[in-house]
């Protein structure tokens, strides 16, 4: 129980940096969320246990800019299929390879993506101002 | 599914089409033969005496035509003859392949025929491969694989194909099926593709390349329909997401794969997050620009001349295990320069928690420890193996030596047994000294004892010593605070005691000196526990390795010229029993308690150290003797600095350690439990060094030298 304590809490620490927008955790063996901070839920019979408080210095900011905050669906189902290309792409370049690591830049955020055996770990943040 | 059955059709279609095409063929070629035969020699025309003119302008043309394929390439020559075998049973062939095969069937068959092929030059190879590509294309669609590059699909395809299914059948086949071509294959010569007609061989050519078009194309509508169902299979099933139960919740959330996967995926994550605020790869220098030289000169970074500036860079310290603890020793590793450990003392606040502490701090993430290591008892010493890079040693209050892996879990994968042969007192002073293939962990504890171990077995130590105070002295105890070993000689060492004393120590028996304490020299000058010693790091082109810095609560640091053990051998000796004194060369006073003093690992005539008031400073032996070049404070903005309540005793720095390859960095420690990483100028610290700076020192010495025997001799 301590020990999953503290993977929480390294978690919720993460979450709550300044700049993270949000995380995601999924499971890769059925796609099932498992944690998720910062991101709302479309689907009704989501587990509100699963939700980690999100960093607080970003949340009214995102309304303030008009970004709506993200299905947690979405952004994992779009994950996904980001994680399934990349994944062929290094099949496709190198035998007996893998992917360790994605990093996203786009102009306002950046995504994080660490694929492994079992989850996958996603976490979106501002990009620095430029 | 849908998609799949779809497909099934257009190519039974293709197939039905490819069927029309290959009968058209063969009555063309059944005209062929009638002619051929009219003509009336059945078996090899070129012997026939009056061949009629069209025939040998025909076997002209061929024969040129044949010479230059041949130079070309074989395969294509031979293809028109061979394809009368393959095709009348192509659709049978193909569709029993495809119901009785399985993908991977298909592709073992790929596999295994691959040298078919070559043997068999009068197969109709290119034919056959077209046959085989709706197969091979089948298979991929029921295969989740990446989309297959075309190039590559119809080169395995062939292959495949050609083995799998022409090759036996015929073989035991032979003439028992009556295909009119057939029958005649096998009296044909191997030259048989010679004697078609040129026009029927364009006429081939042509059908031959509209059938590859049109393959082709089958083939890219195949694959995007595979993609499009793969995108579709993909997306159904992980959309919507499965919505797990609290039980399946907590049940993933406590597996050892969630937790290990936690503790990996964040740590990169704190590097990244960590990574982009030291700088954006992105920066566009076009653009703003406004941005101000960040040198600033405020607290925690000091002004003057440019090289010898000091900059905080980091300061680590975490809510959880910083807190109320003090540090008692750190570290850089040797093998990644931007890992540092630091070993705390227990948290009388949190009897629950393990009493000792070391956390490995890495520069590159800055809110969280790379490793954490606990122990029993209060951690007073620890240190990087410098011939391991996993290796952590650590002395406890228990007066266990203690050895960490940063490969195992927190707990010491290996530690001295509380009881029997080994310390009973307070283990301070740590080392490893000999060489990457033979060396021992030599400790010191507070009651004189010195033991030797082994790295892989801690459990009896192999050299044990006790240190005693040469007879002058009015007891024999000798509390020994910390010891230092020379670059250069493993097998002695410095002792520095609570009295104040240093004395030099044998760990063998030596040509008129025991192992132990060496009576006959003493380097007396402080007048309180000695802090730290440190010997020369001597890497340079003269050889400092002789020098020695000791800090001590009397608010001083001194400077010592060590003699040479061999110099005090027994020809030395004018009085036994009578020490010889020797005092330091320098002594340069504090405005408070000195804890640590330690050389600069690259610049031989800097040194830097940290005192109860809390800075750092940082000297330069070439530059003055009595004043630092820099005096540094760690700023406040950890917590815990605030958090300490124990009035300036917080601020208390005790320990200092440079990072030992560049000697660009210094991590300094103290009473609050926050590290502090500084980066000093380029005169202060980074490889190049110049020979002045050595020589410089080794006149320095000289003076002193010939200064304080001047003085000793009045």
């Amino acid at each position: 129980m301590l020990q999953s304590d503290e993977t929480l809490a390294h978690l919720t620490r993460i979450s709550q940096k300044p700049g993270v927008q949000s995380t995601l955790i999924l499971s890769r063996e059925n796609g099932a969320i498992v944690r998720t901070s910062g991101l709302i839920s479309n689907s009704t019979s989501a587990n509100p246990n699963s939700t980690l408080p999100a960093s607080n210095d970003t949340a009214p900011d995102n309304y303030a800019n008009g970004k709506k905050e993200q299905s947690a669906e979405d952004v994992a189902s779009k994950v996904w299929s980001f994680l399934t290309a990349a994944g062929s792409l290094v099949d496709g370049l190198y035998e007996e390879d893998e992917v360790k690591l994605l990093r996203l830049r786009t102009k306002k955020n950046e995504l994080v993506i660490i694929p492994d055996t079992k989850f996958i770990l996603v976490l979106v943040h501002d990009t620095p101002p430029a | 599914m849908d998609s799949i059955a779809q497909r099934r059709e257009e190519i039974l279609a293709k197939k039905a089409k490819l069927a029309e095409l290959k009968k058209q063929r063969e009555l063309r070629r059944a005209e062929g033969s009638n002619r051929q035969s009219l003509s009336g020699s059945p078996a090899r025309e070129i012997l026939s005496p009056t061949p009629r003119r069209n025939d040998v302008e025909q076997r002209r043309d061929l024969d040129k035509y044949l010479d230059d394929i041949l130079g070309d390439s074989r395969p294509s020559s031979v293809q028109p003859g061979s394809p009368a075998g393959g095709r009348a049973t192509r659709p049978t062939s193909v569709i029993s392949a495809s119901q009785l095969s399985s993908d991977n069937e298909a592709q073992a068959g790929a596999g295994t025929h691959y040298q078919i092929p070559t043997s068999m030059v009068d197969q109709g190879i290119q034919t056959l491969s077209i046959g085989n590509l709706t197969t091979v294309y089948e298979s991929e669609g029921v295969d989740v694989g990446p989309p297959p590059k075309r190039d590559t699909e119809v080169v395995t395809y062939s292959k495949g194909v050609q083995a799998d299914i022409d090759w036996s059948p015929r073989k035991t086949r032979g003439s028992g099926e009556s295909d009119s071509e057939r029958d005649e294959s096998p009296t044909r010569s191997p030259r048989t593709p010679k004697r078609m007609s040129r026009r029927q061989k364009e006429r081939d050519e042509e059908i031959r390349l509209q059938l590859k078009k049109e393959i082709e194309e089958e083939i890219k509508a195949a694959q995007k329909a595979v993609d499009a169902g793969e995108v579709q299979k993909v997306s159904g099933e992980n959309y919507p997401f499965k919505t797990l139960s609290n039980e399946e919740l907590t049940a993933v959330e406590n597996s050892n794969d969630f937790i290990d996967f936690v503790e990996r995926s964040t740590k990169v994550l704190e590097r990244a997050l960590d990574q982009q605020l030291d700088y954006d790869i992105l920066a566009d220098y076009a653009l703003g620009g406004a941005s101000i030289d960040e040198e600033d000169e405020g607290y925690g970074s000091s002004g003057g001349k440019k090289g010898r500036r000091i900059r905080e860079i980091a300061q680590f310290w975490d809510e959880r295990w910083s807190k109320k603890r003090m540090i008692s020793d750190l570290g850089f590793s040797t093998k990644f320069p931007e890992l540092v450990l630091a070993s705390y003392t227990k948290n009388p606040s949190a009897p629950h928690d393990p009493d000792g502490l070391i956390q490995v701090w890495n520069l590159h993430m800055h809110d969280r420890p790379e490793y954490i290591f606990h122990a029993q008892s209060d951690i007073l010493t620890a240190k990087f193996s410098p011939f391991h890079p996993n290796l952590i040693i650590g002395g406890a209050y228990s007066g266990q030596v203690l050895l960490w892996d940063t490969r195992a879990k927190s707990s010491p994968v290996q530690k001295t047994p509380l009881t029997g042969s080994g310390h009973t007192h307070p283990v301070y002073s740590i080392d490893i000294v000999g060489t990457q293939n033979a060396n021992n962990i030599i400790s010191a504890s507070t009651d004189g004892v010195v033991c030797g171990w082994t790295v892989d077995m801690l459990s009896q130590p192999q050299e044990f010593l006790e240190l005693t105070s040469p007879p002058p002295a009015k007891t024999d105890d000798m509390a020994v605070t910390c010891i230092a070993f020379p670059q250069s000689d493993p097998t002695y060492f410095l002792a520095g005691t609570e009295e104040g004393s240093i004395y030099p120590c044998h760990r063998y028996d030596r040509a008129g000196a025991k192992a132990g304490v060496d009576g006959r020299v003493k380097y007396g000058g402080h007048a309180a526990p000695v802090m730290s010693l440190d010997f020369h790091p001597a890497k340079g082109q003269i050889d400092l390795g002789d020098l020695v810095l000791s800090s001590s609560v009397d608010w001083s640091v001194r400077l010592w010229k060590v003699r040479p053990p061999a110099a005090t051998g027994p020809s030395n000796t004018s009085a036994p029993g009578a020490a010889q004194h020797v005092t330091s060369i320098l002594d340069i006073a504090r405005e408070d308690l000195v804890y640590d003093a330690r050389w600069s690992p690259v610049k031989p005539s800097v040194f830097g150290l940290v005192d109860g008031a809390g800075s750092l400073e940082v000297w330069d032996l070439n530059v003055d003797v009595e004043i630092p070049v820099q005096k540094v404070t760690p700023s406040e903005n950890k917590r815990g600095a605030l958090s300490g309540g124990m009035g300036s005793m917080k601020r208390s720095l005790n320990k200092l350690s440079w990072e030992k390859n560049e000697g660009r960095r210094v991590a300094v420690a103290g009473m609050d439990g926050v590290v502090t990483v500084f980066e000093v100028g380029s005169d202060l610290g980074g490889v190049e060094t110049k020979g002045e700076e050595w020589s410089g020192v080794k006149r320095l010495v000289g003076r002193l030298e010939g200064a304080s025997e001047g003085v000793n001799g009045k």
